[in-house]
């Protein structure tokens, strides 16, 4: 092997070059599926410079990730490429094998999606994180060790020296994710790829590993590639943007001008179609259709068959556009970009009839309740402890209404949703359906309720039998209940269809034939059938693409509106919370800690959690980036099997005191307070707090 | 670790009670029960009689079980009707020669089938997997008494390398002479084995290769031999370990064909005796000891596995 | 219903488009027809004629004869039909015993869960030649006897996938769904999951129906299966033994067959497998890079 020559060769064309990190020209990847060449990427230019960092945006299947892996031929081999892709001047591609290895974990390294799978479950960690530079000759093995444990106190994580020697399973999703940031840049590179690297966080991770990332960056000076499907990312992170729609950039340009003067039609639909954080909007401004599939793509623009600007434009359906200057430091990919005219997004908020709504009696009250999982261990499975999922909590929906329940993963949410529904027993606490308590009814005295209250659940590929036809999916429930033929049988189901917007020709079709935000429309369609009175919503929109998101949040909308509907609607995505609920409670570790009216919740929130949920969403305006301070919490959460005592997010609160770490807290009582929250120091953020806050991240 | 171990021999406990019930109750399932099998089937009443009271017939049926497990335990599996034999001294005499096929036929197996399912995993749906993928199915679908059969034919009758009648010689006492008389039987029983181990390897090989963290490692610039050998072999292993038990395991019992083609005295030869002779102390003994076996080597594979397995908690 | 019979002919189109495949049903089809029809086709297995004993394969004894001068070939072709005719009632016998254990088991869990896994244990304690041998050594020999035996040996193997296909689907949101629906335990068990598991159940008939043909030619071999004069392979095996030297064609043709058939056996159940893993029937998420579960 000649890989100190390849390797002087390197660095001998690295000088000679001053410019871009990365230079792509032309770039055009396809795979043989089928044994037809389906084209993935289409011809893309992009050029990345150190020290910015450059976001790729766009909805699941755009090539956002085939672009990154053919940045150093990692593609698989049923790809193929053309085009140029120059890294720090050294041509990738056709490049020989050794070359590109040589310049992974080197020029280049990379980050990806699932930390839960990134790393080699059978491996120590401190050994994964410095392989590569041992391979690369830069470090010593018997080095290896030391430089680990610097790498990983480089990037927060407690304990360093301790953590080297486990294995992934011991860390947590946020640990996980900033070893795999160590890694990517032990070798320090020039080039970090990042594809999706908090999609799988929650929110308060995400904060803390994007702040590692930028930090190391920082230190480094190196480029940043760093790929996204949420604008609110994009806003909080990028120098410049690149947003791609069918395997092709459409419009880049500085984060400023994407979001203030965005040039291209997409993209200004994209923006107007993202639910905000920061202003409720009434309604959502949808993208009609569904993206492109690489196999099936329109002729022309790829983007004309749901352009509002092309309709009618022969010129879009025939001629492709390329990717031209359209202002200074941006460029479009349209024909006719000069005929946008600028839109501010409406920032109308929402009527609510709050006082009006309080007369009316409640739909569903839940008092209380808590569902709780007994622990089994030791040599006879004896139950040792319980994890408490939900340990109380309390609301209740009125017709018509919709509150929202918010918390990151695994704070009880589901298992809250479920216990009403009766899918899971009730350990305490009490729920009521229009005044009639539901709790411990058998299978039989609750079939009467279950007509009024239904589910509509997170993923819309699992929650259809894939067996039964579109039609029999529909007709299901009140087959069930006998009342199939009393409802109207197949004219009923019609009906369901088109309050759905699905086209009754598509009744016969199996669910397999259907795209995600069709198959979503049916699940909620199937729910429908029964008139119901409560739909209990459990991340409905959690696995869609935003596009597709706003079309299903206007339908609910719609439907509530029309059949007065009261929604229990729940999710970890604040801004959606913004956007549809009229009141709002948070739960951290299976306790509801605060609670009251939308607005309330997001303009004057007193608990500590609530306002570091609020501080750690990223909002999709760059301008405000530097003009909020951020909390960053610190740690993870906590195993609700051994919760800690006092208040449950004593370890990780600013304000946390002693009271706070031996006394469980109570409602607070200040009047001065606009919403109800579980604390012993409830009151709104105080700047100087925030300081605080940053300063107690060191110990993170 | 200790509790772990403790749980899982305590989880034996039911299955080896199931166990020993049926194979007890076999003495009562077949016709005329027990005592025709003393006695003969057309035997007088006084002869019957007599031999129920002297084999505690007429207890109740919760005391006789009782008693043949509390028998079992303390190493008595009663008598060989046949021979007149203690049915563990004749266990005892063919055990070390179905231990020692047991062990050349997965060294064999071992030595066929992993560098097939490496070659064949590393280049998937090339020529040369395709050749070794239909090695693996040819020898699973080639019955081990029938490949005995050719084997024979090839080595003893046509070439005459080897004898047709295999003989047990202990290792340790004429390795060379062990080693001519095993081979043979070995060869069939590794053969059809090396097809299981190398489909189940090559599949799981090809799954780790499409795994995450492998694109991970080529992102490191780390070359192919430490990818496949420093990260995917140790994933693939992990469960490749069961397997081999569980084969090792199955070889202790399971070549009572190999056994009867090459007239080799082992255990499976003979229960073969054994049922053709309706000597049901001697059937009850083997199936008993064969089943304590197998539990034990999975109780050892499933320890290994919780001790290279990582992921494993084992406090 | 219209699904099924649309996948299923999906199923078979795209396996025929393997070689091996096709070879394997055409073999097993051939195999059958001389099977069903030997009667019509005038194969005669039965007559015996001691001076032509032990003769070579010729022309008008393709496969040549027995020691008793039988002809081998029909012999063969009679043999397939206890071979099929066992290996199907085994594989009968084997699902509706086991599919149900696996079904109660996984759907219900718990102490039924428990129990009837125990059992399946215990049956897997023992290789399958040994219990096949242990259950006739107290039915006695005899083809019913073979079958029977063959067939508990394979209740583990289709309780315990049967069982994993109810427990990946018990959770999955569409069983979830019907109970949140008002639907009954039965209703989710028969109308909802079984429908759904229909799939890896009909790839392991396949898989048994080899695993069946080998154990009865194994016990046949070793003389405790069919009882003579009914030709079967195991038993052909275990007679061209004693004459390696005079006749090895006796042994090695008939085993030929017997290998073919076990390998078109295989052949058909590893496509199904890898047709089925490959396809993801149940939810397709091709590029679902949306926010993932919270
Ligand atoms: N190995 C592959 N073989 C065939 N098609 C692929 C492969 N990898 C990705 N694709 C297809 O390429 C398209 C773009 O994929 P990807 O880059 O992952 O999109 P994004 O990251 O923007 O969601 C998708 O339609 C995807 O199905
Ligand atoms: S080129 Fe035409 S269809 Fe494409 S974005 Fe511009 S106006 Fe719309
Ligand atoms: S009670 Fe104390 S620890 Fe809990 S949220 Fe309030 S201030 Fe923080
Ligand atoms: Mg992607």
């Amino acid at each position: 092997m000649n890989s100190t020559g390849t390797n002087a060769l390197r660095h001998a064309v690295k000088k000679s070059n001053t410019d871009a990190v990365l230079s792509v020209r032309d770039l055009t990847v396809s795979f043989l599926t089928n044994g037809k060449q389906v084209p993935v990427v289409r011809g893309i230019d992009l050029d990345v410079f150190a020290n910015e960092v450059h976001c790729i945006v766009g909805e699941s299947g755009s090539g956002k990730s085939v672009t990154s892996l053919a940045v150093t031929g990692l593609l698989p081999v049923t790809a193929t490429v053309s085009g140029s892709v120059r890294l720090d001047g050294v041509e990738v591609i056709g490049a020989d094998e050794e070359v590109l290895r040589n310049m992974r974990g080197q020029d280049v390294g990379f980050i990806f999606q699932d930390p839960a799978t990134t790393l080699n479950p059978v491996m120590r960690v401190g050994r994964q994180i410095t392989e590569g530079q041992v391979v690369h000759g830069q470090l010593k093995a018997s080095a290896a060790s030391d430089r680990a444990a610097e790498l990983m106190a480089e990037v927060d994580i407690a304990d360093p020296k301790g953590r080297v020697t486990q294995y992934p399973h011991q860390f947590s999703g946020g640990m996980r994710q900033r070893a795999v940031i160590a890694m990517a840049m032990s070798g320090r590179p020039n080039l970090i790829v990042a594809d999706e690297p908090t999609t799988a966080l929650d929110v308060t991770v995400q904060a803390q590993v994007l702040s590692v990332l930028l930090q190391r960056q920082k230190a480094l000076g190196s480029a940043i590639i760093l790929i996204t499907h949420d604008l609110g990312v994009v806003a909080e992170v990028a120098d410049r943007v690149s947003v791609m729609y069918g395997g092709s950039i459409v419009e880049t340009g500085t984060v400023q001008d994407i979001f203030d003067r965005p040039c291209h039609p997409y993209t200004a639909a994209l923006l107007r179609s993202v639910p905000r954080i920061d202003a409720g909007d009434d309604r959502l401004k949808t993208i009609p259709g569904q993206p492109p599939t690489p196999a099936e793509l329109p002729s022309g623009c790829v983007f004309h068959p749901r352009c509002a600007l092309g309709a009618g434009k022969t010129r879009c359906q025939t001629e492709r556009p390329q990717l031209r200057a359209f202002a200074s430091g941006q460029m479009t990919a349209c024909h006719f970009a000069e005929e946008m005219k600028p839109d501010r997004p409406s920032t109308t908020a929402r009527a609510i009839a709050q006082a009006e709504r309080a007369e009316v009696k409640p739909l569903l009250e839940v008092d209380n309740i808590k569902v709780h999982f007994p622990v089994k261990k030791g040599i006879l499975r004896r139950t040792v402890g319980w994890v408490r999922a939900v340990d109380g909590v309390r609301l209740s929906v009125r017709p018509g209404e919709t509150v929202s329940l918010v918390g990151e993963s695994g704070c009880g949410k589901t298992t809250f949703a479920r216990a009403i529904m009766g899918l899971l027993d009730v350990n305490e606490g009490d729920v009521r359906f229009d005044g009639r308590s539901i709790v411990g009814l058998s299978r039989k005295a609750m079939r009467p309720v279950r007509r009024q209250m239904q589910y509509v659940f997170q993923d819309p590929y699992s929650s259809l039998n894939p067996v039964l036809s579109a039609a029999d999916i529909v007709a299901e429930p009140m087959r069930l209940h006998g009342l199939f033929e009393e409802m109207g049988s197949d004219k009923r189901i019609a009906e369901l269809f088109e309050m759905v917007g699905l086209s009754p020709s598509m009744m016969g079709k199996y669910p397999s034939e259907f795209s995600g935000g069709q198959k979503q429309r049916l699940g909620i369609a199937r729910t429908l059938g029964l008139k119901p009175k409560l739909l209990i919503l459990d991340e409905p929109v959690a696995a869609l693409d935003v596009s597709i998101q706003a079309q299903i949040l206007n339908l609910l909308q719609d439907l509530q509106r029309e059949l007065d509907l009261g929604f229990l609607f729940i999710s970890h995505n604040l801004s959606v919370v913004r956007h549809i609920s009229d009141r709002v409670a948070v739960m951290y570790l299976g306790k509801m800690v605060e609670e009251g009216a939308c607005n309330e919740i997001y303009e004057n929130a007193a608990h500590p959690y609530t306002l570091s949920l609020l501080s750690a969403a990223p909002i999709s305006n760059p301008g405000m980036r530097n003009q909020r301070a951020r909390i960053i919490l610190r740690g993870d959460i906590p195993n609700p099997a051994s919760p800690p005592s006092g208040c449950r997010f004593h370890p990780r609160c600013f304000r946390a005191t002693d009271i706070c770490r031996s006394q469980v807290p109570e409602l607070a009582t200040q009047s001065s307070l606009k919403t109800t929250s579980i604390c012993h120091h409830a009151g709104p953020l105080d700047p100087k707090e925030i300081a605080l806050a940053s300063q107690a991240e060191g110990g993170i | 670790m200790i509790s772990y171990l403790i749980r899982r021999i305590l989880q034996l406990v039911p299955v080896l009670l199931v166990a020993s019930v049926a194979i007890w109750a076999m003495l009562y399932a077949v016709p005329g029960g027990p005592v025709a099998m003393i006695v003969g089937q057309d035997a007088s009443q006084e002869q019957i009689d007599a031999a129920t009271r002297e084999l505690g017939l007429d207890r109740p049926l919760i005391v006789q079980y009782a008693d043949w497990v509390g028998n079992a335990v303390s190493g008595d599996l009663g008598k060989s009707i046949f021979s007149k034999e203690p049915v563990v001294k004749l266990i005892g005499q063919r055990l070390p020669a179905t231990i020692q096929l047991a062990v050349f036929s997965l060294l064999i197996a071992l030595i066929i089938s992993i560098p097939i399912a490496i070659i064949s995993a590393l280049n998937p749906g090339t020529w040369i997997d395709r050749v070794l993928s239909s090695w693996s199915a040819l020898a699973l679908a080639v019955p081990t008494f029938w490949l005995g059969i050719l084997l024979v034919l090839l080595f003893a009758v046509e070439l005459r390398w080897l004898p047709s009648a295999s003989r047990y010689i202990p290792f340790w006492t004429a390795p060379l002479d062990a080693m001519r008389n095993t081979f043979l039987p070995a060869l069939t029983l590794g053969v059809y084995v090396s097809g299981i181990l190398a489909r189940f390897l090559r599949a799981s090989l090809v799954g780790e290769l499409r795994s995450d963290y492998v694109r991970t490692a080529r992102s490191k610039g780390l070359p192919e031999r430490q990818i496949v050998g420093g990260h995917i072999m140790r994933n693939a292993l992990i469960p490749f370990v069961t397997i081999v038990g569980l084969m090792l395991a199955n070889f202790l019992g399971g070549s009572v064909v190999t056994e009867v083609v090459f007239t080799y005295p082992g255990l499976g030869r003979l229960l073969v005796q054994a049922i053709s002779t309706r000597d049901y102390p001697l059937i009850q003994g083997i199936i008993l000891v064969i089943i304590v076996i197998f539990m034990l080597i999975n109780l050892a594979v499933d320890m290994l596995y919780a001790y290279i397995d990582p992921r494993i908690e084992h406090k | 219903m219209r699904k099924s019979f649309q996948s299923a002919a999906k199923t078979i189109r795209n396996l025929m488009s393997r070689k091996g495949v096709v070879f394997s049903v055409i073999f097993l089809g051939a195999l059958s027809f001389l099977a069903i029809f030997a009667d019509i086709l005038g194969f005669d297995y039965l007559t015996q004629n001691l001076i032509e004993s032990l003769q070579p394969p010729s022309a008008e004894y393709w496969f040549g004869t027995d020691e008793l001068g039988r002809d081998i070939l029909s012999r063969v072709v009679y043999g397939t039909r206890t071979s099929l005719v066992t290996s199907a009632g085994a594989v009968t016998i084997a699902a509706v015993l086991g599919v149900p254990i696996g079904l109660v088991a996984g759907f219900f869990g718990g102490w039924r869960d428990a129990v009837l896994m125990r059992v399946v244990d215990v049956m897997l304690a023992l290789p399958a030649i040994l219990f096949a041998m242990a259950l006739i050594a107290i039915l006695g020999k005899g083809q019913m006897a073979a079958m029977i035996a063959v067939g508990i040996t394979g209740i583990p193997s289709f309780a315990r996938i049967t069982r994993a296909q109810v427990l990946s689907l018990r959770n999955r949101d569409f069983v979830t769904a019907v109970e949140a629906f008002g639907g009954s335990a039965t209703y989710s068990m028969f109308r909802t999951i079984l429908p759904n598991s229909w799939s890896p159940i009909v790839v392991q008939a396949i898989v048994l129906a080899s695993v069946a043909i080998l154990l009865e030619a194994a016990l046949s071999f070793l003389g405790m299966g069919v009882a003579p004069p009914t030709p079967s392979w195991g038993e052909m095996l275990r007679t061209g033994k004693s004459y390696l030297y005079e006749a090895p064609y006796y042994a090695v043709l008939p085993g030929i067959i017997l290998t073919l058939t076990i390998l078109s056996f295989d052949t058909i159940g590893r496509a199904m497998t890898d047709f089925l893993e490959g396809r993801h029937e149940l939810g397709d998420h091709s590029s679902v890079d949306a926010e993932s579960e919270k």
